[in-house]
């Protein structure tokens, strides 16, 4: 597919070099930095730049968008060199940036969101609402100035952001993860629009480590690792694979279902379970009803905002509003506190590690304690075992590969993927029952991926159920024994993994196909 | 480990010392502005106490002590009491009155006295931390309007309970019978509260439940990331009620060594304010025991030294206050600097070994 | 001096907020040097020790520094003062008298019965010191207790009100609910309720101890004095010290009177609001201190209790402005009733 799109459009090496970046360097304390960062962007052209997290695509983006200066090397727009020192430099160089998280007023309309702070350029009437017509039509971005940002859904919503910076006089325009939010027919939708972008002459600059999406639309690709550019390559000729070995340096992982070890001892059965909108809409759960047996990985697919995250928290005691069967080893767990439940067996990893998974500002082992700290080796009597929570944390950091100095060290000091092992390995402990995962590799970089979809492979081998919650389908279809899908609350489908495709799983997320696909 | 260590003592040592050199700075420039002898101020307030002084140093510098403690336990789980100034009195009330009617003997007396204090106090911040779990009041608006109920409430009270004396015009609790006081220990020449005792156990117990025990870890990880907690199996809200009801009973005890080393009674010239200090002194000693205590030391001394100003140089001892703001808030301040300084020392150090790491493995590879 | 006052108001801002200080700093520099009459200084020097508020508070600490700056320059003595801060410990008030004394002060003068255990005791450990204490009876060979009869004083405020009012309805704001203050509202009923049994009499506190910003708040003097006045009052008294201000203010944009307190206020306070005070309850606590210094500088201290009350002129009303002059037959009756024992004001 990728072959096709981008050979006949705009091959490498078309148009003028609009931006030239050569030698950025960047340090921050104990982040990856940027050195030695070189990279050409042409006319006409969507130039992806892909790298795992934290690999200094976001440092080397702020850069180009004027957020942050760097500390050396050039940057050249249209054969000028040019030191941004805020956002409205780059914007007044034509340089544009729409942000992963859109910054949208939702009780206003698109025209007064995209006027917004740029009043002066075309008033905030109709001369402006002409304005949005016309960028509408010439990039084909179907937008009605009028329309309330409530309304709309979240491609709409991208393509008004994308739409805010054309306003702003962008021929440069930065996309940051921009699919990280859509589901797969959305995101063909907008590569069609970047598409156009690319035809009226525009260059693309467009940060992702989705390698599939990146080759279906780039014309260039350079790979960032370790805070510097390994390679520049035409999209064309290279396929995922290579691109992702430059991006970790050595063979890539992926999740592969293996044999099947489901057996018939269920584990956790949800019946019937209801969650009522405290502000009185739509319920935010209505009639779950599954079951999860030992050796099985239950994968839950949905846009986000489905109820996935009011099914995790039911489940663990957080919403005493919930109502409903929830039984854990055939015993009811409905009324327990969250922290009978986790004594029970039911090890949890939150999708928000900093939110609900951490003390940042306390050091691993204590973080080791969070969540299990009424059991041993944590606890003795009404005392914390800080001799038992020291050594076992140091056997977690040992056997999850936490890559720490100490166990003294703050969790706010690791990465990401560091910190989601710890997590990982705090949860695995204690011999749990169950085991809900909600994006468990969400934000983490590609080596710390592997070694948690190991970890989660091996529990359910070990007989340990997994309620796994993911906005990654790959993930879901590699690691799952039955995917099910969540919309609007309700459970839509059931899939095997075995057979379905993203495409699928994309239509029953949006509600496109009602029909159940059983397994 | 015990590197990193050793730089968050350090560091942890480097805020304090930062606040102190600015608050030295700021009022030196007040004085000099004001005209007045800088040097000389400086000279008095930093010359080494006398006996009495040291003593009355000791002395008060323990009730900012219980004071800040009380504030401190909340503090560690996000709970601003700012009530304790209220609850102490309250609690010094009742734990006065309860001891001036003497219904059991001698130290028997001091006990149930104590009791009643805590209780009273623990009770009154309690209705703080009801309306926090039952209505998401706000601990900080209602603990200080529970600070103006207290005035009223007391001052009330203690009209109906109160004992008169001929010609005075101080109005107080039965005075509390001889047999029923904590005596003073010896110190320089005079004689330092009784429940100075206490206070150091206090703190002790302070220490050793926040630090070591469940109760405490729950407390910090309620205090640190409130969705964290929740999702570790700590019920909150129970979290909020008995923080606020231990915090009380801390409170309870702030006037406790004036009332039983010093005034024996409750009355119109009750000290009043200790609330307040303790919420400075909290913020000083970042919550740790040790640190509230340097930091009650320093309070005291700083009032203590400053005294004199007005009768030796003309200058109000106000001047102390200033230095005291000063000192919190350049500490509130120097400790985020500190703070993001050593997370960015401590990043460096895991990027630093983690460098190494990948290093090893792609050489070995 | 204004210019510096406010530099260190502003710096003070800082300290309010976090250790809830007291006021700025007042400088002793206006103490009753610039009189070309005063007497060569001799080798007597003279303590005096404040309550919260100190000199400038327009009420009993500006009262007895009058007397003391009087002292100062006709018996020629040496003066020396200092305040209290809000919410110190008892030490610091004891380690304040202690401090003077060793500084060589003697005599030393307490204002306020917030002193009275500090005096007790310091003067019990420096026999050889005189002390004074005002508003206190605490006892000791060396101190001197220079208590004042403010009911008497407040009796015949009271009468002059009951007399004056034309729709018998009065007012008495207390600036702190104290014992002190009480004896004020007692004298004042008393001497309104002589007048006239059935006179409607309202009576508000500001604060409660220990919070005693009421004899420092103007605007909730006005709120007191409005409220009163709204309710059909025409004429109201205050023993609020600062507050007071807020009183008047009230009286004079309203029309109605206010009685003023301590010192005839209808020559101290703001110019545009003296012609809306009816009289003062005077409390002549400059009167008191002078005349004991003038025992030390004579050679014999007084010491105990002296009560300074109508017959000794030790309290009194004011005539200034006139607007009594109807009413002073019936005044005078009053006090000379009172001396003589045939009224007994009671004091609370």
């Amino acid at each position: 597919m990728s072959s096709t799109t981008t050979a006949g459009t705009a091959p490498v090496g078309s148009g003028d070099v609009v931006v030239r970046l050569r030698g950025i360097g960047k340090t921050f304390p104990g982040v990856i930095a940027n050195h030695d960062i070189d990279i050409e962007v042409r006319r006409g052209t969507i130039h992806a730049i892909v790298g795992e997290n934290g690999a200094g695509k976001s440092t080397l983006m702020k850069i180009l968008y004027g957020v942050q200066k760097p500390d050396s090397g050039t940057i050249e727009i249209d054969g000028e060199q040019v030191s941004f020192s805020s956002p409205s430099d780059a914007i007044a160089h034509g340089v544009g940036m729409v942000f992963q998280h859109f910054m949208l007023a939702d009780n206003l309309t698109v025209l007064e969101n995209v006027v917004l702070g740029a009043e002066r350029l075309h008033g905030i009437g109709d001369a402006a609402r002409e304005e949005i017509r016309r960028l509408s039509a010439t990039y084909g971005l179907d937008i009605d100035p009028d329309d309330l940002v409530a309304d709309l859904g979240v491609g709409a919503r991208q393509r008004i952001e994308i739409l805010k910076v054309l306003y702003r006089g962008a021929r440069i325009i930065i996309l940051d993860e921009p699919t990280a939010v859509l589901v797969p027919q959305e995101v063909e939708e907008m590569f069609d629009n970047l598409r156009g972008l690319k035809a009226e002459g525009l260059a693309v600059i467009f940060i992702s480590h989705k390698l599939d999406e990146v080759l279906s639309v780039a014309d260039t690709v350079t790979v960032v690792r370790r805070g510097t550019t390994v390679a520049t390559l035409p999209g064309d000729s290279v396929t995922s694979r290579q691109l992702a070995e430059l991006m970790v340096g050595s063979e890539l992982p992926s999740p592969s279902t293996e044999a099947s070890t489901v057996t018939d001892v269920e584990v956790l059965e949800v019946a019937d379970l209801c969650l009522p909108d405290p502000a009185g809409g739509r319920p935010l759960l209505s009639d779950v009803s599954f079951a999860i047996h030992r050796g099985e990985i239950l994968g839950i697919a949905g846009v986000e905002g489905n109820g996935q995250a009011e099914l995790v928290e039911s489940i663990m005691g957080m919403r005493p509003a919930a109502t409903g069967r929830i039984e854990l080893n055939d015993g009811d767990i409905a009324g327990w506190s969250t922290r009978r439940r986790r004594e029970a067996g039911i090890g949890y990893i939150p999708e928000d590690r900093h939110r609900q998974g951490l003390l940042l500002d306390a050091p691993l082992w204590e973080n080791r304690i969070l969540g299990h700290q009424t059991r041993r080796p944590n606890v003795k009597g009404p005392f914390i075992d800080r001799a038992g929570a020291r050594a076992d944390t140091e056997r977690i950091v040992e056997a999850y590969d936490v890559r720490t100095p100490g166990i003294d060290t703050l969790a706010r000091a690791l990465s990401g993927g560091n910190q989601q092992k710890l997590i990982v390995g705090r949860e695995m402990s204690g011999e749990p029952s169950l085991l809900i995962a909600a994006h468990p590799t969400r934000g983490v970089d590609v080596g710390a991926q592997a070694a948690i979809w190991d970890h989660i492979k091996q529990a359910r081998r070990e007989g340990l159920a997994v309620l796994l919650i993911s906005a990654d389908l790959d993930e879901l279809i590699g690691l799952s024994d039955t995917i099910k899908v969540l919309l609007r609350g309700r459970i839509v489908g059931t899939f095997d993994p075995a057979r379905v495709t993203p495409q699928q799983l994309g239509s029953a997320m949006t509600g496109a196909t009602e029909e159940e696909t059983q397994s | 480990m015990t590197d990193s260590r050793m730089t968050r003592i350090a560091l942890a040592v480097a805020a304090p010392v930062l606040a102190l050199v600015t608050a030295f700075v700021i009022t030196s420039v007040v004085l000099i502005l004001a005209g007045d002898d800088w040097l000389g101020v400086w000279g008095q307030i930093l010359s080494w106490p006398s006996n009495r002084t040291m003593v009355n140093i000791v002395n008060s510098a323990t009730v900012y002590y219980l004071s800040a403690v009380a504030v401190a336990i909340g503090f560690r789980m996000n709970l601003f009491n700012i009530g304790v100034d209220g609850q102490y009195r309250v609690a010094s009330f009742a734990a006065a009155w309860v001891a001036g009617e003497a219904w059991l003997p001698g130290y028997l007396n001091i006990v149930l006295a104590l009791l009643a204090g805590m209780f009273v106090g623990a009770m009154w911040a309690g209705i703080a931390g009801l309306l926090r779990v039952t209505r998401g009041v706000s601990e900080v608006i209602s603990t200080i309007m529970l600070n103006a109920i207290a005035t009223a409430v007391v001052a009330y009270f203690l009209r109906k309970v109160a004992i008169r004396t001929e010609g005075s015009n101080i109005i107080s609790t039965k005075p509390i019978a001889e047999e029923s006081r904590i005596p003073g220990i010896p110190f320089l020449g005079g004689e330092i509260y009784g429940f100075v005792v206490v206070a150091v156990l206090v703190g002790v117990a302070y220490w050793v439940v926040i630090n070591r025990t469940r109760f405490g870890f729950d407390l910090r990880a309620a205090g640190q990331n409130e969705s964290a907690a929740v999702a570790s199996g700590i019920d909150v809200k129970r979290m909020i009620l008995v923080t606020m009801l231990l915090s009380g009973a801390a409170a309870g005890l702030v006037g406790m060594p004036l009332l039983f080393g010093q005034d024996y009674a409750y009355g119109s010239t009750f000290q009043s304010g200790l609330g307040f200090a303790g919420i400075a002194i909290a913020l000083l000693g970042r919550n740790h025991p040790v640190g509230i205590a340097l930091g009650a030391l320093l309070f005291a001394f700083l009032d203590q030294q400053s005294n004199p100003l007005q009768i030796l140089l003309d200058v109000s001892p106000d001047i102390v206050k200033v230095t005291q703001g000063v000192i919190v808030l350049a500490v509130v301040i120097a400790y985020e600097v500190v703070r993001r300084y050593g997370v960015r020392i401590e990043q460096r150090q895991v990027a630093a070994a983690l460098d190494a790491e990948t290093r090893e493995k792609e050489v070995s590879a | 001096m204004r210019r510096l006052n406010k530099l260190t108001a502003v710096a003070a801002v800082a300290a309010l907020v976090f250790a809830g200080a007291g006021c700025a700093k007042k400088s002793t520099d206006d103490s009753a040097s610039g009189s070309d009459d005063c007497v060569e200084k001799g080798d007597v020097k003279v303590g005096m020790a404040f309550d919260v508020g100190g000199r400038g508070d327009q009420s009993f600490n500006d009262s007895a520094a009058a007397g003391l700056d009087k002292a100062a320059c006709e018996l020629g003595f040496e003066v020396k003062d200092a305040e209290a801060q809000d919410g110190e410990p008892e030490s610091a008030r004891e380690e304040r008298l202690q401090q003077l004394v060793d500084a060589g002060y003697n005599p030393v003068i307490a204002v306020g019965f917030a002193y009275s255990a500090a005096v007790g005791k310091v003067a019990a450990a420096n026999p050889d010191v005189n002390f004074a204490i005002v508003d206190d009876a605490v006892e000791g060979d060396n101190i001197t207790n220079l208590l004042f009869a403010e009911e008497q004083g407040s009796f015949l405020v009271g009468a002059a009100a009951a007399l004056k009012t034309e729709t018998d309805n009065i007012g008495f704001i207390g600036g702190v609910d104290t014992e002190l203050i009480r004896k004020f509202e007692a004298g004042y009923r008393a001497g309104a309720e002589a007048v006239n049994p059935d006179i409607k009499i309202q009576s508000v506190y500001l604060t409660n101890p220990p919070d005693f910003s009421g004899f420092a708040d103007p605007a909730k003097g006005n709120t007191a004095a409005t409220g009163m006045f709204d309710k059909g009052a025409d004429i109201v008294y205050h023993a609020a010290g600062g507050s007071g201000g807020g009183l008047f203010e009230a009286a004079s944009e309203q029309g109605k009177w206010a009685i003023g307190v301590d010192s005839d206020q209808a020559k101290t306070a703001d110019e545009s609001v003296r012609d809306s005070i009816l009289t003062s309850m005077l409390k002549n606590i400059d009167v008191a201190v002078y005349d004991f210094l003038k025992s030390v500088a004579d050679g014999e201290p007084k010491t105990g209790p002296q009560v300074y009350d109508l017959s000794v002129d030790g309290v009194g009303y004011s005539t200034t402005g006139g607007h009594v002059d109807d009413i002073a037959d019936q005044l005078e009756e009053y006090k000379q009733q009172i001396v003589d024992g045939e009224i007994t004001v009671p004091s609370k």
